[in-house]
């Protein structure tokens, strides 16, 4: 899952689209405000069903491994095969979006793939096979990460120029929305469910996530709609469909918190050649970004349960505790991302995220403080890294390889995130949550060697990544100036 | 400068950690040796089925004597010595003749510090329809009939290097395929069992294991417990305390450890004796985490009666109060007995205060050299931006690519 999402976008373009103006109710009227606000929220929808069932698996971690009886080395296999279609997707999910199927069919196909893959995982346990599941979660994969790069390249289109930035805040509050509702309701599904059927087994849990995939044939609906109003705001501005506007966006990268996908979307060419001239504060970059969050998404997908074995927790209690950290990245990310943005001086936030992980990862090791104040310092330092971290990939990379960069960034975050989860189960069957959380730990350890060797590594070679942002807007102007 | 003093310091912490871990682990060794029926000559036969382990735990100037038999309830007896010389004396002829007071003692009686028995007296089954798992709220109607352990047939004592085991079963249609055993392995220095839950052990202690394999449950929905009754030479309350452990490395998923001892209240006296375990029993016979289901505890109740086992009415005789209490396996929604026909719980019987886990040297290395390595590359870095900003000065900016 990882960071599909980032907060903002900063674009400074007061383009003027209205097109062509015939009389029309505002509502029906692509070029005017009520229409957008109404494609608005089926763009938030479209999202939706596919984070509400990326997290099943953690929701109903007790009950899927009870009922399909898996070790915890199995049951963390479901977000392994998650992340392996993603490792290679990232790099084409927006040239297909953008060369092959265009947005409109790329946006259905995509939804179609989260669709067709969570009834996959549902069949998987009404049948109670296993590897039926997995190969859910795998086509469940596939669309997924790509139908991230959609929402977003759908927000670009629509919203370019206007209300983009609330667009993208709004994407993301949606998201996290998905997540904690299906943290928190799935156990209760399960109940009801279970006493319906008078039994608990893999029909029960069957069942179950078949509900839950009403809210991937929900959002499916919601990119047909999306399709109809694209193509009608087509014909009535007589707009070109789907030409993203990367190019713009790509040079609009000062200040911006930018994300792999947005600039994958906007159709940049990727070359996987580039790799070669990628800078050591690069490689530290992406260093810190698999060390930092292998620590993050496979830890949540086992937390339930360790809440619940460890501090006693009641199982709504331990969803609860579990869903904090989506809870509070929700309203964190704008506000943190707007600070970033404003003070500038990345490296030392990154390194303030880091340490706080740290702090909360070790407090959840060796205390038995309330997890509520480690998983809200989590939270909130998860929201910082993500603010702080990923647009530092373009002030270090030159700007016609940055699709390649956030592109190769996501894949091995995807791979780490594929092998750790599949270590992280098998170190728990072995060894339990304290050896765990110390392998968690340590991952964070090397996050933080990364911060600071890149502090180092940056401070030596000009101490570009660490600036202030005025004094990043100064440079960047006597860089202009210069060469005009 | 700090940072070298924090490195120092935590270079420091590690070691003593470490070599705490080593030394510390438990020093303390005995001379173990296991003998069948003690003093037993050829005139006497005993019945079928009933045999006394005797395990003499021999340390520096003093003895530990664990005598395991099953002549009525399964009975584990600890007897501590201030003397390396004691010797377990039975008068075989009145033991077996079921009514034997004094027939079983450790002599010199004088150097007996401390004595005390655990008994396993009853095997419940109830019928947990509602699947609560919580057979102190349940009607007696859920209650099938106990089997009462004193009226078990045992096989032989299966006697290996360090260990015993003994199985029987109450010749019901129940415990047709099935057998309810017990294991006591004793200890002669520090460690862990292979197997989990990996309880600590030292030489002062030893582990017995109960498993109830493949009896055929009497209910679809069959959960069991067991009664466990203790009797002691000190007639202190007897109480369970549950400490909380921040480390569940040896037992996956449990943060708790529970010991029974008997010692006062208010006081921080030693302990005298225990019986540890951990709230954990495996469903199978190969422990694994997802096969792991927890088990609680009634609180300790003193009982009017000794309990049906030989070897306490042999050795305490009259005059002695024993307490009770009992230990329930599964919690709701566990699946039931009957998934696996296999039930296993370890416990360890011991002297002296209960050993206490600590982290494996692995946890201690990981996160010395986890938080080392940032600590030192600060400094590192540091000392060398420093060299190299004074040769260098003035640093002129160079555009990165």
């Amino acid at each position: 899952m990882a960071e599909r999402e980032e907060s903002q976008n900063l674009l400074d373009e007061h383009e003027d689209d209205s097109g062509a103006s015939r009389p029309m109710a505002a509502i029906c009227d692509p070029s005017r405000l009520p229409h957008r606000i109404v494609v608005l929220v089926f763009m938030c929808f479209l999202g939706f069903g596919s984070y509400f069932c990326y997290d099943n698996p953690a929701a109903l971690q007790t009950q899927v491994q009870q009922d399909m009886k898996l070790n915890t080395a199995k049951f963390m296999q479901l977000y392994a095969w998650y992340s392996w279609p993603n490792v290679v997707l990232c790099f084409l999910g927006g040239f297909m979006l953008d060369r092959v199927f265009g947005i409109r069919l790329g946006t259905v196909i995509f939804s179609l793939f989260v669709c067709v893959g969570q009834v996959i995982f549902a069949a998987g346990a009404l049948f109670n096979a296993f590897w039926l599941m997995e190969v859910g979660r795998f086509v469940f994969g596939i669309g997924g990460e790509s139908l991230a790069v959609a929402q977003n390249t759908y927000a670009v289109n629509w919203f370019k120029g206007k209300e983009l930035n609330l667009v993208f805040g709004l994407q993301l509050s949606m998201a996290r929305v998905g997540s904690t509702v299906n943290m928190n309701i799935m156990g209760w599904v399960y109940s009801r469910m279970q006493s319906l059927l008078g039994t608990t087994g893999p029909t029960t849990l069957g069942a179950t996530l078949m509900l839950a995939s009403v809210t991937c044939v929900f959002s499916l609906v919601c990119a047909l709609v999306l399709a109809y109003l694209d193509k009608r705001a087509e014909k009535i501005l007589n707009k070109e469909q789907g030409k993203t506007a990367g190019h713009q966006l790509t040079q609009e990268f000062e200040n911006v918190d930018v994300k792999a996908s947005r600039f994958l979307s906007a159709g940049e060419v990727i070359k996987l050649t580039d790799v070669k001239d990628f800078s050591l504060s690069l490689w530290l970059i992406f260093l810190i970004c698999v060390a930092y969050y292998v620590a993050i998404f496979p830890f949540i997908g086992l937390g339930q349960v360790f809440f619940i074995e460890k501090f006693n927790f009641s199982p709504a209690e331990a969803r609860a505790v579990n869903s904090i950290v989506y809870i509070i990245s929700a309203p964190a990310s704008p506000i943190l991302g707007f600070l970033v943005d404003k003070l500038g001086k990345n490296i030392i936030w990154v390194l303030c995220a880091v340490v706080c992980t740290l702090a909360a990862h070790m407090m959840l090791a060796f205390t038995f403080l309330s997890p509520w104040i480690a998983m809200s310092l989590l939270g909130v330092s998860y929201s910082l890294l993500a603010c702080a971290l990923w647009p530092m990939v373009s002030f270090v990379v030159p700007e016609h390889q940055l699709g390649t960069a956030y592109g190769f960034m996501q894949s091995i975050q995807n791979l780490g995130l594929a092998l750790i989860s599949m270590a992280a189960g098998a170190i728990l069957d072995s060894r339990g949550y304290l050896f765990l959380e110390v392998f968690f730990s340590a991952c964070i350890c090397l996050a933080l060697i990364g911060v600071i060797m890149l502090y180092f590594v940056d401070f030596l070679g000009g101490g570009e990544l660490n600036l202030s942002a005025s004094a990043r807007a100064k440079l960047q102007k006597d860089a202009t100036s210069d060469s005009e | 400068m700090a940072f070298t003093v924090n490195t120092a310091q935590l270079l420091l912490l590690l070691l003593h950690f470490v070599s705490g871990f080593i030394i510390d682990g438990d020093k303390y060794k005995r001379q173990v040796s296991l003998e069948l029926n003690p003093g037993l000559n050829s005139s006497i036969t005993p019945p079928p089925g009933v045999s006394l382990l005797h395990v003499r735990a021999v340390g520096a100037n003093d003895t530990l004597h664990f005598l395991f038999c099953s002549l009525g309830a399964p009975t584990l007896l600890m007897v501590h010595t201030n003397t390396s010389s004691s010797s377990v004396k039975v008068d075989w002829r009145r033991f077996l003749s079921g009514s034997p007071p004094s027939s079983l003692q450790v002599e010199p009686e004088s150097s007996i510090l401390y004595s005390s028995a655990l008994i396993f007296t009853q095997l419940w089954e109830y019928d947990d329809a509602n699947n609560t798992a919580n057979p102190q709220t349940l009607p007696p109607s859920s209650f099938l009939p106990p089997y009462e352990l004193q009226n078990f047939t045992w096989g032989d004592l299966n006697l290996t290097a360090d260990s015993a085991r003994l199985c029987g079963g109450d010749g019901s249609p129940s415990f047709s395929n099935g057998s309810f055993c017990l294991e006591i392995t004793a200890f002669g220095s520090g460690g862990r069992d292979h197997g989990w839950p990996r309880l600590l052990h030292n030489a002062n202690s030893s582990q017995l294991r109960v498993w109830l394999d493949g009896v055929t449950a009497r209910s679809n929905h069959s959960r069991f417990s067991l009664e466990l009754q203790t009797v002691g030479s000190s007639d202190l309350p007897s109480r369970v305390e549950v400490l909380r452990s921040i480390d569940d490395e040896y037992t996956p998923s449990i943060f708790q450890v529970h010991q029974w001892v008997a010692s006062p209240f208010n006081t921080t006296s030693p302990v005298l004796g225990y019986t540890q375990w951990k709230p954990v029993a495996y469903r199978i016979a190969n422990p694994s985490l997802e096969e792991a289901t927890p088990c609680r505890h009634s609180s300790p109740v003193p009982l009017p009666e000794l309990p049906p086992s030989g070897l306490v009415r042999a050795y305490f005789g009259d005059g002695y109060q024993a307490s009770g209490l009992n230990v329930s396996f599964g919690i709701a929604g566990d699946p039931f007995y009957n998934t696996t026909d296999y039930l296993s719980w370890t416990m360890l019987v011991g002297l002296g205060t209960p050993p206490v886990d600590s982290f494996s040297p692995l946890v201690i290395v990981i996160m010395a050299v986890g938080l080392g390595t940032p600590l030192i590359l600060i400094l590192l870095g540091g000392v060398y931006v420093c060299i190299r900003k004074r040769r260098t000065e003035p640093l002129a900016y160079e555009p990165i690519n």
